[in-house]
């Protein structure tokens, strides 16, 4: 199964998936023009390892310190997909700068319709 | 409507979209049923179908939004950048704009100090060949055994005359050569050390006692007993000694009693002032911006080299690290305002 690892740019974060550990990590600030080019391979990838996880599980660690509104829409998406594939047992790191109570909200509201995945908020300095 | 769906394989809006296809099949099979019914389904339909277009256009405005703040700030961080070099710029003009003023200052002192010197060692060299002419001359006389009592005579009072000039000249400028070496003075020729400002400022005025109970002046001191200075007390003096001096020869005619103020405060940032200020003649409008220029004086010929007050300039700028102005001010005399650190440098 394909991994995925897509540099970090100005406006884009970096994207690091390992389908063989089970592990996602997007790292950075997400403002792109158009954000289904940022996460339509994520999009893609999941599906396919959702898909045949086959007892594997997922980890995945938002490392994001900025995002725009569209990047909200599709991460907002992404956890609906997680939450849907209710046969792969999912563990959700969203972290967020202790002072950043913004960041800390968002990830609140996003765990809020999550009942199957784990979601840890985790702070850190 | 679905945007997106084209380029990254996938609509942000996908789910909506299903669900909006879905209220779509589901009017349509329901068209044959209750009307009421199915009115009132395509009433929610269509709300949700607006409330999702909102959504869409929500998400546009704000990325937008968004787009332009990212916009303003990495311009306003590259003009901080432009400004800040700019800055930097100005700060090395600046530096060499002193360093040419330092040099400027520097030829200045140095033709000043050849043509002042010029002067009393011209006169003395004169004086002493002339002596030497003279003395040729006498021994010409005597050795022809043809001297008179008047030649003689005449040969003493010259050589008397001269001698006299020599000495003054050669003693004048042994004068200057100590004031020009005073000029020159760096910090580590004075020593440094901690030490109570107002107990300097006492033992100066002290040392200058006999000058000042001539002329008759009255010397105040206001100073915070408990401010304690580290930094050079002989540059203070120095500085004191030149103001007190000059107060003494231009300040006033002889027999006007004057008074001599020295007033220090403590002030913030750990910056000292020291005002000095006499109640004398003052300096005149057009004297005000030379008064600091090595060998400006308005006593050449009777004593004034016009370095006292440049000495004063250098010592303050320099080890003392501060500033010295000449106050405007209403009241009659000269005002001389120092700012320095308490620290020196
Ligand atoms: N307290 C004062 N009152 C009036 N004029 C002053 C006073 N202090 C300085 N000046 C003027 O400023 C000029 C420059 O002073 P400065 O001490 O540099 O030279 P100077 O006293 O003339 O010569 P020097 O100090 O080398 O013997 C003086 O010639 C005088 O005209
Ligand atoms: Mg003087």
């Amino acid at each position: 199964m394909d991994n995925l690892l897509i540099a970090a740019t100005e406006r884009s974060p970096e994207v690091t998936f390992d389908s063989a550990a089970g592990t996602l990590r997007i790292k950075g600030e997400s403002y792109p023009e158009d954000a289904s080019q940022v996460f339509g391979p994520i999009f893609n990838v999941l599906q396919d390892y959702l898909g045949q996880a086959d007892g594997k599980g997922l980890k995945v660690d938002f490392e994001l310190i900025y995002f725009n509104s569209s990047s909200a829409k599709a991460l907002m998406n992404m956890f609906q997909m997680l939450e849907n594939a209710a046969d792969v047992d999912i563990e959700v790191n969203w972290q967020f700068m202790a002072d950043d109570e913004t960041m800390k909200e968002f990830g609140e509201d996003f765990s809020e319709d999550l009942e199957h995945v784990t979601f840890n908020l985790v702070p850190v300095s | 409507m679905s945007e997106g769906n084209s380029k990254g394989g996938f609509s942000l809006f996908d789910a909506e979209e299903r669900i909006l296809d879905g209220a779509k099949r589901l009017l349509d099979r329901m068209k044959d049923g209750d009307p009421q019914l199915l009115s009132e389904v395509g009433i929610l339909a269509d709300a949700y179908s607006r409330s999702v277009r909102e959504q869409r256009r929500l998400v546009k405005v704000s990325d937008r939004l968004q787009n332009q703040m990212t916009q303003l700030n990495q311009e306003l961080v590259r003009r901080r950048a432009e400004a800040e070099e700019a800055l930097e710029q100005l700060r090395q003009a600046q530096e060499t704009l002193v360093q040419t003023e330092k040099l400027a200052s520097l030829g200045a002192l140095v033709g000043g100090v050849a043509h002042e010197i010029n002067t009393p060692v011209g006169i003395a060299l004169s004086c002493a060949s002339h002596l030497d002419d003279s003395t040729k001359a006498i021994r010409a006389l005597f050795e022809a055994d043809d001297i008179g009592v008047d030649d003689f005579e005449r040969y003493m009072d010259t050589a008397a005359d001269t001698a006299k000039l020599i000495v003054a000249n050669c003693e004048r400028a042994a004068d200057l050569i100590r004031s020009f070496k005073q000029v020159a003075v760096d910090r580590t020729s004075s020593e440094r050390r901690t030490f109570r400002l107002a107990d300097t400022i006492a033992e100066t005025v002290t040392s200058l006692r006999p000058n000042l109970r001539q002329a008759g002046h009255q010397v105040a001191i206001n100073c915070p007993t408990d401010l304690v200075l580290d930094g050079y007390p002989g540059v203070i003096s120095q500085v004191l000694t030149n103001f007190v001096m000059n107060s003494l020869t231009h300040g006033y005619e002889t027999g006007r009693r004057g008074h001599l103020r020295v007033q220090v405060e403590a002030g913030a940032d750990d910056l000292v002032r020291l005002r000095y200020s006499d109640d004398g003649q003052g300096i005149s409008e057009e004297h005000r911006n030379r008064i600091f220029d090595p060998f400006f004086t308005t006593r050449r010929g009777s004593g004034g080299s016009g370095l006292g007050l440049h000495i004063v300039f250098n010592l303050v700028t320099g080890p003392l690290g501060g500033t010295v102005v000449l106050e405007n001010q209403d009241a009659p005399g000269a005002s001389f305002l120092l700012e320095f650190p308490r620290i020196a440098p």
